[in-house]
């Protein structure tokens, strides 16, 4: 190396600021800014039909001071987690289930041949997945002719009801939560399973003591994805859910369909936008969960 | 549909530029972009022979704007919304003078007029309106005093019973009680709007009401106790129409308080959907095309209202690929075949000579409008406790 071209140390070069610039600046423009705005909207007014940038905890009052009477909006926001929640379960085992039986049941040079049948349904339209559902599960749908054939005439009742809104969710998420699973079990070491199985493990054995531990961090990972997406989701719980899907909790809408028809019919962003904010916040505690359960794995892994 | 803009000068927003209505600018713009309407139509790319129109699906259609453009050698280029408060945030994010005319719901006359974006007009300039049914020549949404409108009507329809004729009888439609017969337990659809159903409520409870949305807090509490009443009886909230439409015929909902939507439903071969407007009367929506105050081309911004106002118009305008409706000209009838009459009641009503069925159901029904004597959150927050009820 020749006098004059020495490289500087690396805290001193322009390399690292040059690197960190494009992903700084998305994450300033797609992500902080547009939240500051939603948040800094919530605190204004609406005066003759026009925003007015005058400060104001107006709608959060006006919210909260009907958050389980009236508009009920805390059962709402209360009904989207217990969904999303339950959602994120079945879909994870569901998910968990498949990517195994890719992993361990299909020889290694058809693996991703399956996984590309698997997430195949990532490139169809979402909206047409969920009227293709609505075809499927109505009450003269494709599910109750079938089981009408069979000799049983008491209609399945799956659209309009939160199992339905379960359903659309699964499909939108698994596509996702198959690859996030699929690289976690593809990445378990083989030979930790064999060398249980040889100190006498049964298979149940083997998959609860060596395969679920060594998965657990892509199975929170996938959980608090599926968690997140299915909170903010509204379509599934429209069309199939029916806007007011029943589940135990009772016949409640998703908050997030609350949110879009506070949107559509009343002249007042500002209190769409606080509506907003609240299920934002929620969505930034369910992620501050998610990360700490999937250090907490992280580390015992380790 | 919309796009990057030189303003014309420093009014973004109205006539008072400070900082409020510097931020308010910025409220939008950050508005648009996460309603993800990022196009803006581009004023320095704009035509000196161009109209701008805001307005719901159906205008747009070639057959419609053809003759129009043919006529007068210009372009007309169409912002499409879907709803009145999409149509105030597209007015909103874009500089005043970007839009020529704006196709608005009657009731949102007074919400436009009142952000100052509409200018009234002598409805003696639209020789039209001689044609038109007298109701939609008397609406009160679009006075604007000393003999002046703030638009002319172009297309209407009804929100009221549709039925699949297989469970509800002709004679159960006619009545909105009906709703309430232990056999339609957890089978009515609602449309997701407070507005509609609120006034079909309140004639429900206020027969015949010559404005439904004007209540006392008393006659309010009365509609509000309807309304909770109805709630086991339905079994979907539809965020448009094409969800409950595809509800009815997946025989979830049998009836519900949605509107006309046998139309499309008989043209697709479902015979047996049918839909009426019971004896309490119902409401009907209609579309208002306006003049905006900051066009500079409003000469040709009324040439477009003359033009919708025409009856062979209004009879391409009311049977349009996007869905079909009805036309206030009543000459419409002559422009359609008979087929199109029958489908849409342009044909004689036998219990009252000398009219048609649809001038009985225009009779029987109230434009839909704003609450007078509350603030819309009274009636929005009411419409909320019936959904999560």
């Amino acid at each position: 190396m020749t006098e004059g071209s020495v490289i500087p140390p690396s805290n001193r070069s322009l390399l690292k600021p040059a690197f960190l610039a494009p992903p700084v600046g998305y994450y300033l423009i797609f992500f902080v800014a547009p939240l500051a705005f939603l948040v800094v909207l919530g605190f204004w007014i609406v005066r003759d039909y026009q925003i007015v940038a005058e400060f104001s905890v107006g709608n959060y009052v006006d919210i909260f001071s009907q958050f389980f009477s009236r508009s009920r909006f805390g059962w709402a926001l209360v009904q989207s987690i217990y969904i999303a929640v339950t959602t994120s379960v079945f879909a994870v085992i569901f998910c968990y289930l498949l990517a195994m039986g890719i992993v361990f049941c299909i020889p290694e040079r058809y693996q991703r041949l399956f996984l590309v049948l698997a997430i195949l349904p990532f490139w169809s339209s979402y909206i047409l997945r969920l009227f293709a559902w609505q075809l499927i599960l109505a009450q003269k749908g494709v599910l109750n002719h079938v089981l009408g054939e069979l000799g049983l005439d008491d209609p399945l009742i799956i659209t309009n009801t939160q199992i339905g809104t379960r359903i659309g969710l699964i499909h939108y998420l698994a596509p996702i939560l198959i690859i996030i699973l699929y690289v976690t079990l593809i990445n378990v070491n083989r030979n930790l399973i064999e060398a249980a199985r040889e100190l006498g493990a049964t298979r149940l054995q083997a998959f609860w003591r060596v395969i679920v531990p060594l998965s657990r961090l892509g199975l929170v990972f996938a959980f608090g994805f599926g968690v997140i997406v299915s909170f903010g989701d509204v379509l599934s719980g429209l069309l199939l859910g029916g806007g007011i899907g029943r589940s135990w909790l009772g016949s409640y809408p998703l908050y997030s369909s609350m949110i879009m028809a506070d949107y559509n019919s009343y002249t007042n962003l500002p209190r769409t936008a606080a509506l907003a904010t609240i299920m934002v916040i929620i969505m930034v505690a369910m992620l501050v969960v998610a990360y700490r359960m999937a250090d907490r794995a992280k580390r015992q892994l380790a | 549909m919309k796009s990057s803009h030189e303003p014309r000068n420093s009014d973004l927003t109205g006539p008072r530029v400070n900082r409020r209505t510097l931020l308010k600018g910025g409220a939008a713009a950050a508005g648009a972009a996460a309603a993800g309407s990022l196009t803006i139509f581009l004023r320095t790319a704009r035509a000196a022979d161009t109209l701008r129109v805001l307005c719901w699906p159906g205008y747009e259609e070639k057959d419609v704007i053809q003759e129009f453009e043919d006529t007068h050698g210009v372009k007309v280029e169409f912002k499409i919304y879907i709803g009145g408060e999409q149509m105030l945030q597209f007015f909103n994010q874009t500089p005043r003078g970007t839009y020529d005319n704006v196709l608005a719901d009657a009731e949102y006359i007074r919400k436009l007029a009142a952000i100052d974006a509409v200018e009234p007009y002598n409805p003696g300039e639209v020789p039209e309106l001689a044609n038109y049914h007298p109701k939609f020549n008397n609406m009160h949404q679009v006075q604007a005093g000393d003999g002046m409108v703030w638009g002319t009507p172009t297309r209407f329809s009804f929100y009221a019973i549709s039925y699949n004729s297989d469970h509800m009888s002709f004679e159960e439609s006619g009545d909105w009680n009906s709703l309430f017969l232990p056999k339609f337990e957890g089978k009515i659809g609602i449309f997701d709007w407070y507005l509609p159903n609120m006034g079909n409520a309140s004639l429900a409870v206020h027969p015949n009401k010559e404005n439904p949305y004007d209540l006392t807090d008393e006659q309010l509490g009365a509609v509000r106790d309807w309304l909770l009443r109805l709630r086991p009886q339905v079994n979907m909230f539809g965020s448009g129409a094409q969800a409950i439409v595809q509800a009815m015929i997946n025989g979830d909902v049998v009836a519900g308080m949605i509107g006309d939507l046998d139309i499309d439903l008989k043209l697709a071969g479902y015979t047996n959907m049918e839909s009426t407007i019971p004896v309490q009367g119902g409401i009907r929506w209609q579309e208002v095309a306006t003049l905006c105050k900051q066009s500079e081309n409003k000469e040709l911004a009324l040439e477009w209202i003359k033009y919708m106002s025409q009856a062979h118009v209004q009879a391409k305008l009311a049977y349009t690929k996007a869905f079909k409706a009805r036309g206030p000209n009543l000459k419409i009838a002559d422009h359609w075949t008979e087929e199109q009459n029958q489908l849409l009641g342009y044909y004689p009503d036998p219990n009252n000579p000398g009219q048609m069925w649809v001038e009985t159901l225009i009779d029987r029904s109230v434009g839909r409008d704003l609450p007078v004597q509350q603030e819309e959150k009274a009636w929005i927050d009411i419409f909320n406790e019936f959904k999560t009820g």
